[in-house]
């Protein structure tokens, strides 16, 4: 076989299309066996355009003029693929003849992988975008349930090493009654009242510097001087006590159910920590704690109870009337006072 | 659902699912029972209806809603023998790419379980 015999057979096999066309009218001279099973209806003589119409026969007149090649993509259906060419149309000499050598790419599968990878990583984007909602939803539950440092604390080594908080002044309240309004009330009223009551306290508490702790059923508790130590801890609490009081007698008025919360303040060290395993919940107790819900034993209702050497460490804020004498939780007799909510300035 | 997402990650995600696709769209195609419905469709959209497809049933990231699905089948004449057709095509594709048996027949489980939604004629 002759050099000239292996070239055309090769020519022919190629999975390249390969044709000559004349470059006076762009009319076929060769198609290749590749570019016949892509135009079935090719012929020899055929002009570029009966098989490529969307083709501007001028500008590959004016390329192959100018530029000395033309290049471009065209795509077209068989048996229901859509196939995509990628074209160049290359001068060449036969003899002395201008012929031109039109090669053709197939790039239908580098088409359809750049679909598939459009359509996936569109699919992933959006998933992408859920999972960060989702991310956020999960970290507004957990600042809900536990002080930001903490949190971050958390989300950084997976646990929160308890630690004790000195000078930390807690409030610990609930309502008088309350196990009567339960049973008097529908539960859904019940909640949604506590919600609404917890949710201004939260807001109070957050303006004066304190931090809710929790809530179980009718007993809420926040702190303040903690995490981030404070000298202002027993102010914030206070105030936070005055105003709560003030909140509800204001509210009680508009409202259908009373509400007459009973507070207790203290301070002291308290512990803090990430409790349980599957449920954890980030708590606090020691003695601050405990005094603080032991003297609100001793408050009526609408009423604030504090330790008298408590209340002398918020000065002249507000105004405070001796209560008798009471006892700590560890059964320490104290001096007892009631904050009055009534015509005290606040310290804010 | 835990167990399909595994799926998809146990056959090497994206890269092991990509090549199932156009296997899936080749022999879609080439079928003269299945390949019709396809007539009309620009490529970029079968393609991506694949790439979902296949995506879902195995448990990676998915787009498709049960009503979506049936609205976009409702315009055609699906039988129930194009459907057992396309599940015979789907166990065998995914078997010539190394999904164990039974991991075919979960995907094709779930395949199944959309029958409803689509057979309409």
């Amino acid at each position: 076989m002759s050099i000239e015999a292996i070239n055309e057979q090769l020519l022919r096999a190629i999975g390249v299309g390969v044709a000559l066309l004349d470059t006076s009218e762009l009319k076929f001279r060769f198609f290749n066996d590749t570019f016949k099973e892509w135009f079935a209806e090719i012929e020899t003589g055929q002009q570029l355009r009966d098989v490529f119409p969307d083709i501007d026969t001028a500008e590959v007149t004016r390329a192959l003029q100018e530029t000395g090649q033309f290049t471009s993509e065209a795509s077209f259906r068989i048996r229901r693929r859509t196939m995509t060419i990628a074209m160049t149309i290359n001068p060449a000499l036969e003899g002395n003849q201008k012929v031109a050598v039109l090669v053709c790419q197939n790039i239908s599968r580098i088409k359809e992988l750049e679909s598939m990878i459009d359509s996936y990583s569109m699919m992933v984007e959006r998933n992408t975008r859920e999972i960060k909602r989702e991310k956020e939803q999960v970290e507004k539950l957990l600042l809900n349930m536990m002080p930001r440092s903490v949190y971050e604390e958390y989300k950084t080594f997976g646990v929160v090493t308890p630690r004790t908080y000195e000078n930390v002044a807690v409030l610990c309240l609930d309502f008088s009654g309350f196990s009567a309004t339960v049973e008097q009330q529908d539960a859904g009223v019940i909640v949604s009242e506590l919600n609404d009551i917890y949710t201004a306290f939260d807001r109070i508490g957050d303006q004066f510097g304190c931090e809710r702790i929790k809530t179980v059923g009718d007993l809420y508790i926040t702190v303040a001087g903690m995490p981030d130590p404070s000298d202002r801890s027993i102010q914030s609490v206070s105030d936070a006590a005055v105003r709560f009081v003030r909140y509800l007698e204001n509210r009680n008025k508009s409202h259908p159910v009373d509400w007459n919360c009973r507070i207790g303040l203290a301070a002291g060290s308290v512990i803090g920590s990430v409790v349980g395993v599957q449920k954890y919940i980030y708590d606090v107790f020691g003695p601050a704690v405990a005094d603080a819900m032991r003297l609100r034993e001793e408050a009526g209702a609408m009423e604030i109870v504090a330790a008298a050497n408590f209340a002398e460490r918020f000065g002249e804020a507000h105004e405070t009337e001796a209560a008798g004498s009471g006892a700590l939780a560890d059964g320490t007799a104290v001096d007892i006072v009631r904050v009055l909510s009534g015509n005290g300035s606040l310290s804010h | 659902m835990a167990q399909q997402q595994s799926m998809f990650d146990k056959y090497g995600g994206f890269s092991v699912v990509s090549k199932i696709v156009l296997d899936l769209y080749e022999r879609l195609l080439d079928d003269d029972d299945l390949g019709p419905f396809f007539d009309d469709v620009e490529f970029a959209r079968i393609v991506d209806h694949q790439t979902k497809f296949v995506s879902s049933v195995m448990g990676g990231p998915a787009s498709y809603t049960d009503v979506q699905i049936q609205k976009l089948h409702s315009h055609l004449p699906i039988s129930d023998a194009h459907f057992d057709k396309l599940a015979v095509m789907l166990t065998q594709v995914l078997q010539d790419h190394g999904v164990e048996d039974e991991d075919a027949q979960e995907v094709v489980g779930a395949f199944a379980q959309r029958r409803g939604l689509v057979v309409n004629d």
